[in-house]
């Protein structure tokens, strides 16, 4: 596994250095000390896996996930921080206090590597991979990927499509899997996802936004909604022409004018 | 400037407002006893002293009104020289001298109005009532009459008065010890910083290994911050040399922590070392200064702290940079609250802490305090 530590106290890169030291799988590829060197390490190294401290200066390591199209592993690193860690527990991802405990990390490696599993696998790794791809924070990449990426070891190349968002909402944060995602509504300068039963707002705009999702799977149905087109149940004609989508899990959505003709052809109808 | 004014201020105003009602009282009192008295016994000098109403009414008025102002004068005096601040004896002693001083000056004018309107030492009430003893003595059981006034006036406005004073002072005393208590809570959980706590142990844990005399260093360091921290709920004031000590020892720690990213410049006159402040009040201030100003700096930067004793004012500046357009206060107050309770309690008006954020780049906290 090639790792990349994020910290700016230089004494807790090198403590967590030599506390990975005595673990031959994982190489140190790189060590960043704030958010923005950060984003251009695992742009440019794309690691496995990051640990990642949450108080920076200049932004914090929620700040640093949000920027990020395509998601590492990461093991979020506090010294003390109740409302991290509190978020944290709220939505079940992986953190270490400082000083970190060599059995924790030992366990969090553990864990790390049981969901990361090398993709080229038989029938059983694979289901565990699918079935971990349920769990709403967890799976970063076997699980995040669809089946068929999954065939590929490295689905966060930095080529193709975002598969995962980080989303923080109020106390809660979550790793969303896009292809979980039935429905994104421009609000203002913000987006909000509709993700199963939940809603939260994602602070990016929709065109920005749009120009990394796959296009494969997901259509601007109008000037302020992305459907996902796994999604469709129904296709109504209505009043003018108009088209009207009845989503699975969300809200009927009206296919703009000038969208139709693109989306009749992408459906074939 | 954004002066930092604890919620405490609120008792400022609620002060004036019982002091403004005593005084109401107090002239209340004043005006309606001596009017009483002066009815009386102007009324007395008509009835018994067979006197036209216009005599009467300019003799005893005047007197009244020289007593009305002599006790006024009084009340003046005890309150300038603080004698209700005094231990009973030396109160005592006050009081008594100024009854005799009052009724003598008292006395005084009441035979000298007598001669003016009736040419006589004595009023004529007391001239017909006592008509069978000699002038002399009919001045001296005058005068007792007049001093009997007085006397009670100050046994009344000292007994009521000391005994205001004395209300007040346990209450300031109820106050004080509960905001030490919630200083002392604060100070375990905001001071006695978890998050630097932690990042110092991670930051210790680091050096043993590959450096340990700088380990052993930090430990001592760190156990000698946490006694200072746990013992400052103690003692009310401590030396500004004592807490440097301690602000030194934070220093070094966090040193460790933001590595080159800290620099500090120390500029504490010798004088003022021997200054008595609020224990753990340096100490917020420096942290604040870090946790809000130089921490987030990416590239940190350069940490002031100054202290110097002016005219009999020590003088304490703490100076940092923070991040551009960071008005972010009500977090910063915390800390910087709970000090400036401390301060108004312990000094009154005589202390004050300001936070001058005017520099957006910057930010300085001030406290100035009777040395």
């Amino acid at each position: 596994m090639r790792a990349l530590i994020v910290d700016d106290e230089p004494l807790a890169r090198r403590e967590l250095r030599r506390l990975l030291s005595g673990f031959s799988r994982v190489e140190i590829i790189g060590e960043a000390s704030d958010v923005d060197e950060a984003r251009q390490s695992i742009e440019s190294l794309s690691p496995d896996i990051v640990f990642l401290d949450v108080q920076m200066p200049g932004g914090t390591g929620f700040d640093l996930l949000a920027q990020l199209d395509r998601m590492p592993r990461i093991i979020f690193t506090t010294a003390y921080d109740q409302y991290a860690v509190k978020a944290f527990d709220v939505s079940a991802l992986d953190y270490l206090l400082k000083p970190i405990e060599p059995d924790r990390l030992a366990a969090a490696l553990k864990k790390v590597e049981a969901t990361t599993a090398p993709a080229p696998a038989s029938e059983s790794s694979s289901a565990s991979t699918s079935a971990s791809a349920s769990s709403s924070a967890l799976p970063l990449q076997g699980g995040a990927s669809s089946p068929s990426a999954s065939t590929t070891p490295n689905a966060t190349r930095a080529d193709g499509p975002m598969e995962q968002l980080f989303v923080r909402d109020g106390p809660r944060c979550w790793f969303v899997p896009l292809r979980e995602v039935s429905v994104f509504t421009a609000e203002g300068n913000y987006v909000r996802l509709q993700w199963g039963k939940d809603k939260p707002l994602l602070g990016r705009s929709l065109i920005a936004l749009e120009e990394k999702l796959d296009a494969k799977r997901f259509f601007r149905a109008n000037r302020r909604q992305i459907v996902n087109l796994d999604f469709i149940e129904k296709v109504e004609l209505g009043l003018g022409g108009r088209l009207h989508i009845q989503l699975r899990d969300g809200p009927e959505v009206e296919i703009s004018r000038r969208q139709a003709r693109q989306f009749r052809a992408r459906m074939s109808i | 400037m954004l002066a930092f004014t604890a919620p405490r201020i609120a008792a400022q105003p609620e002060r004036t407002q019982t002091e403004m009602r005593d005084s109401f009282l107090y002239a209340g009192l004043q005006w309606g006893c001596w009017g009483v008295w002066f009815w009386v016994l102007a009324s007395g000098e008509v009835l018994l002293g067979e006197v036209p109403w216009r005599k009467a009414l300019l003799v005893w008025g005047v007197v009244a009104l020289a007593a009305l102002c002599l006790t006024h004068a009084l009340r003046g005096a005890s309150k300038v020289d603080g004698w209700f601040a005094l231990p009973v004896r030396p109160l005592v002693t006050r009081a008594l001298i100024s009854m005799a001083v009052v009724s003598a000056i008292l006395c005084g004018i009441a035979v000298l109005v007598s001669l003016g309107v009736y040419g006589s030492p004595v009023s004529r009430m007391s001239a017909n009532v006592l008509y069978k003893l000699p002038v002399s003595v009919q001045v001296l059981l005058q005068g007792v009459a007049i001093s009997a006034t007085i006397v009670a006036w100050v046994a009344l406005y000292f007994g009521f008065t000391s005994q205001r004073w004395r209300y007040r002072a346990e209450l300031r005393q109820a106050q004080l010890s509960e905001a030490l208590q919630e200083a002392e809570l604060l100070l375990l959980k905001f001071q006695l910083n978890p998050h630097f706590l932690f990042n110092a142990l991670n930051g210790v844990r680091a050096l043993i290994a590959d450096e340990p005399r700088k380990a052993q260093d930090a430990v001592t360091q760190l156990a000698r911050t946490l006694r200072y921290t746990l013992a400052s709920g103690d003692a009310e004031l401590v030396t500004l040399g004592r807490e440097m000590e301690m602000v030194n020892d934070y220093l070094s720690l966090e040193s460790l922590r933001l590595a080159d990213r800290l620099d500090v410049v120390r500029d504490i006159e010798p004088s003022a070392l021997d200054a008595r402040i609020p224990g753990m009040l340096m100490q917020t201030l420096v942290e604040n200064a870090i946790k809000h100003g130089i921490a987030p700096l990416r590239h940190g930067g350069t940490l002031h702290i100054s202290a110097r004793v002016v005219e009999k004012e020590l003088i304490i500046e703490v100076s940092n940079p923070r991040p551009v357009g960071d008005d972010h206060v009500p977090r910063e107050g915390v800390g910087l609250r709970s000090a400036s309770g401390r301060l108004r309690l312990l000094f009154g008006a005589a202390a004050t802490l300001n936070l001058d954020l005017l520099d957006p780049g910057r930010a300085t906290a001030r406290v100035r305090l009777p040395a």
